[in-house]
């Protein structure tokens, strides 16, 4: 009896301890998300939740992390700290990629296979407009007024802007193959998209899309993540197998990490230590540690793991909502990963 | 378990890497970068199924053979049918005919809000239990297929085509992915669809096919084995399916009307169409047109048979008089 007292006491300390230190993983293959414990390098649960579901966003209060489930049209609710499931928010169609815009009043979802951009004002939920637009919309940013979204297209290779408040199309270009993660510099003047068809990003002006510049990082480049000092971002390439460190002041590559597998989303450690990569053709979840500049660590999670997420623990502070200037952050990339 | 999945997934990406995935980068199409991995898993499931075929099912079937005599050579376009299917080439050519369909529909009912519910919304401890999961939805799969068959044996111009699958005299482990062309695409898009209606994930889609084509190739062995009383009752084995196959004669015109189930023959006992006679009879079909089949190599049968369906869809006072192979024998 001692024995089993001792080890529901051990175990209930183990899930508490690894609550307070864990990482959210989506398994879009499986319809299910793994929390893993960051210390034990292990998966503590595999949960079910919707299906197909890809990426995730925590609300801008930092207190729960929203999934969407695409092929399900509904968005599941989180506990930003447990992970545990809070509720659903359904009839959102198609939900692939989401974001909130800096100043939290808007909420958008790009409709990956449905062809439409949603505006949503984030009390609520409230859909305010659907733009129909060709290409496989994939991945989004927004400028820091908060008046613009940025959303890549796939498969006609073009960029998107679209105006918030009247929810039209401002302009659409050609951009380059297969442009996945978009992301706003914190100038609020340029604009780096990622070119999985290719490789490496292009340097665009939100004013209008005009290219002015190319930086060659790795083929199949596809996703950023912000280091969180305001200057250097990780890039993740997807064919390469790489996750290339970008200066964005100086627009050069000032690193590389090998991470196989198809490296797609990523998030790092609140004390800046650790980047984690999903691998999405492993069914793992890569560890990088970032003084070393290698992989220590891969963690078998379910099929074809995708979205990726810190959770919360009480010591680390609330969560900082989304900043397109890449902040001291703790936020989370608004283009993690697509397909 | 853990160095299983670890060696699986390590050649899958091995294979993507090293081949499919520059391919698609270099041809500028990384819109199929996710689905072409995808097709390395479904070509190296169908690898390891040819291998259980070749190396594990065909050892019973040297050691405790059902049929001694009989003519081997009508084995061989079976091997080819098999290699054909499980090598993905035939699946391929069926995705891309069936893709822009599928799409349309399943898109078509998620643009208008549909999204057809995973079961585990209706029954949530199903959630929790890896196992029982998969097996709902095998079972479910396995009574779409159950009726899908028996429309094959229906329908007189379905029967045309699926009659191929049952000329053959000489049953083995190679006879399950013995079907034309237009037949195979019938029925994987009906399962696909089916398989998106009740919420099937891709993962267990693979398992599904992987285990029940496998089940099915056994079910076609040439074997003097059973299952035992219960375990027939629960499982499709070679005895059971060869009184499908079997040819009908004047006392049993209709016999060939049982026992339709691919993988679990609940459907049978449940529908009234199961037999457990344990009688070992001659299998084939007692028409001439389509025992005709025989001997013929894989090009042959396949634009015969076609020939059979035209003939099968055109009106019956625009046909030729001679009729035979268009309607199952029995009727």
């Amino acid at each position: 009896m001692k024995k089993l007292a001792l080890a529901a006491t051990t175990f209930a300390l183990a899930v508490g301890t690894a609550h307070a230190d864990s990482v959210l993983v989506l398994n879009s293959e499986e319809a299910s998300y793994s929390i893993l414990s960051r210390a034990g390098r292990i998966e503590l649960s595999r949960l079910p939740v919707g299906r197909e579901p890809h990426h995730l966003i925590p609300t801008p209060d930092g207190k729960e992390v929203i999934v969407a489930s695409t092929a399900t049209n509904e968005l599941l609710v989180l506990d930003a700290k447990t992970g545990e499931k809070r509720r659903v928010v359904r009839d959102i169609i198609d939900p692939y990629h989401l974001g909130f815009s800096p100043n939290g009043k808007w909420f958008v979802t790009v409709a990956y296979r449905l062809d439409h951009v949603d505006i949503f004002h984030s009390d609520g939920f409230r859909l305010a407009g659907r733009i129909f637009i060709d290409g496989l919309p994939s991945h989004m940013t927004f400028d820091a007024e908060s008046q613009t979204v940025f959303v890549s297209l796939q498969q006609s290779g073009r960029l998107a802007a679209f105006d918030l408040a009247t929810q039209t199309l401002k302009w659409n270009v050609p951009i380059g193959n297969t442009p996945a993660g978009v992301l706003m510099l914190p100038d609020n003047k340029r604009l780096l998209v990622a070119l999985t068809g290719e490789d490496g990003v292009v340097v665009v002006d939100p004013k209008d899309g005009s290219i002015s510049g190319k930086l060659q990082t790795g083929k199949g480049a596809h996703n950023f993540w912000p280091k969180g000092d305001g200057r250097h971002w990780f890039l993740s390439n997807r064919v390469e197998g790489t996750v290339s460190i970008v200066d964005t002041q100086d627009l050069k590559v000032v690193g590389t990490i090998k991470v196989p597998g198809g490296p797609d989303c990523m998030d790092i450690t609140a004390d800046g230590k650790e980047l984690w990569v999903t691998q999405r053709f492993l069914r793992r979840v890569a560890v990088v540690d970032l003084e070393q500049l290698k992989v220590v660590a891969s963690i078998p999670v379910g099929k074809s793991p995708h979205g990726v997420f810190m959770l919360k623990s009480a010591a680390a502070g609330p969560v900082a909502p989304i900043s397109p200037a890449g902040g001291p952050v703790r936020a989370v990339s608004t283009a993690p990963g697509s397909r | 378990m853990r160095e299983l999945t670890d060696l699986w997934v390590g050649t899958q990406n091995w294979l993507f890497e090293t081949f499919v995935g520059p391919l698609l980068f270099g041809i500028g199409q990384m819109a199929w970068y996710e689905p072409g991995y995808s097709a390395v898993e479904f070509v190296m499931v169908g690898a390891v199924q040819i291998l259980v075929i070749a190396i594990g099912m065909r050892f019973f079937e040297r050691r405790w053979p059902l049929e001694r005599a009989g003519d081997d050579r009508l084995v061989s376009v079976d091997r080819v049918y098999t290699l054909l299917n499980k090598l993905g080439i035939l699946p391929l050519a069926i995705f891309i005919v069936t893709y822009p369909l599928t799409q349309e529909i399943e898109l078509g009912m998620r643009s208008w809000g549909y999204a057809p519910p995973r079961l585990e919304r209706l029954l949530p401890w199903l959630g929790d239990n890896v196992l029982a999961s998969f097996l709902v939805y095998f079972v479910l799969y396995d009574f779409a297929a159950y009726w899908l068959h028996r429309a094959q044996h229906a329908f007189p111009w379905w029967w045309a085509l699926h009659s191929l699958h049952h000329s053959q005299r000489r049953m083995t482990v190679w006879a399950d992915d013995r079907n034309h062309v237009v037949d195979d695409l019938l029925i994987t898009l009906a399962l696909v669809l089916f398989a998106q209606v009740v919420g099937v994930q891709p993962g267990e889609y693979v398992v599904i096919l992987t285990v029940g084509r496998l089940i099915e190739s056994w079910s076609h062995a040439n074997v003097d084995m059973s299952f035992g009383r219960v375990g027939e009752r629960l499982i499709v084995g070679p005895r059971f399916h060869r009184l499908h196959h079997a040819l009908a004669s004047a006392e049993e015109r209709h016999i060939h009307d049982h026992n339709y189930a691919p993988v679990f023959p609940i459907w049978d006992i449940l529908f009234g169409t199961a037999i457990y006679d344990g009688k070992i009879r001659p299998t084939g079909v007692d028409d001439p047109v389509i025992d005709a089949d025989n001997g013929r190599g894989w090009i042959v049968q396949q634009v015969t048979v076609f020939g059979r369906f035209v003939r099968a869809l055109t009106p019956r006072f625009m046909r030729a008089p001679f009729q035979s192979g268009l309607r199952p024998p029995a009727e």
